[in-house]
């Protein structure tokens, strides 16, 4: 009778060990999957951030999911869907790739249309101004409406809308249509500020 | 000679009267002075720019259609550039 509970103690021993062991074995497994799942979402950078926010979010929200199995120990249910969330992780790189590609393509379009509306505007207002001031600058007297003050910033608005035009269409003849739409947009705002001060109506 | 509506700045020529040709170079930022009864380019110059003397500048952007600068007519568009 003794000796067979011995040996029924012995055999839960010997059972609980194998069970510790075999959780043991897939525990680096796990550890291993959460690590290649962390280092392919690491490799998509922040592209991955910026272009494709939503699968971005689906994925770590699964790693945090298994790490909340493998902090339970279920390591079974962590290497079953790991291969998966792995495949997802790993398909972040290149999904982000495509959505710059394809946001990148989009704002040069809006850069090239952008540009084209202030090149077809902007030279004949800077005309207008620089030809305005030219004048008023061969006046005895400034017309009534405008004081020195007025005159002088709408000349300094026109020399510096000028200079920035000049740099703009720099910008765009080497092919940089974003600083080019961006030197332009200002290019108009001193115009109008200039055509406002001088009075003359703007088309 | 009729007196017309008051001088509207910048207001390109109303197509339905007869206008004079537009020049190539006319736009959206082409200032347009529309004449009134007694005016003259050397009142109109000291009007927009504060000196008549300055006359010759609205004659020379108006040479298509000005042969002579004391020759303006009541409603005629003139560019002041």
């Amino acid at each position: 009778m003794k000796l067979k509970s011995v040996f029924a103690g012995f055999l839960s021993l010997a059972m609980a060990a194998a069970l510790l062991a075999g959780c043991a074995n897939q525990m680096e497994p796990a550890k291993k999957a959460i690590a290649d799942i962390e280092a392919a979402v690491a490799a998509a950078g922040p592209d991955a951030a910026q272009y494709i926010p939503d699968q971005l979010q689906a994925v770590t929200t699964q790693v945090a999911d298994l790490k909340m199995k493998f902090d339970q120990k279920d390591y079974k249910g962590l290497l079953a869907a790991a291969p998966a969330l792995l495949a997802q992780a790993q398909g972040l790189t290149a999904a982000a790739a495509s959505a710059k590609q394809a946001a990148e393509a989009a704002a040069l379009e809006a850069f090239n249309s952008e540009w084209g509306t202030l090149a077809a505007d902007v030279p004949a207002q800077l005309a207008a101004v620089t030809s305005r001031v030219g004048i008023l600058s061969k006046s005895k007297k400034l017309p009534a409406g405008l004081d020195a003050a007025s005159f002088a910033a709408a000349k300094s608005g026109a020399d510096e809308a000028k200079a920035l035009w000049d740099q703009a269409t720099a910008a765009q003849a080497a092919g940089n249509m974003e600083q080019a739409v961006m030197a332009g947009r200002q290019v108009k705002e001193k115009l109008d500020a200039a055509m406002a001060g001088l009075g003359m109506s703007a088309g | 000679m009729q007196e017309k509506t008051p001088p509207a700045w910048g207001t390109p020529p109303d197509t339905a009267q007869e206008q004079p040709e537009a020049a190539p170079a006319d736009g959206a930022y082409t200032q347009w002075y529309e004449v009134k009864k007694g005016d003259t380019l050397w009142k109109i110059a000291k009007e927009v720019y504060g000196d008549g003397s300055l006359y010759p500048e609205i004659f020379k952007a108006n040479q298509d259609t000005l042969s002579d600068p004391d020759k303006i007519q009541v409603g005629q568009q003139l560019r002041i550039p």
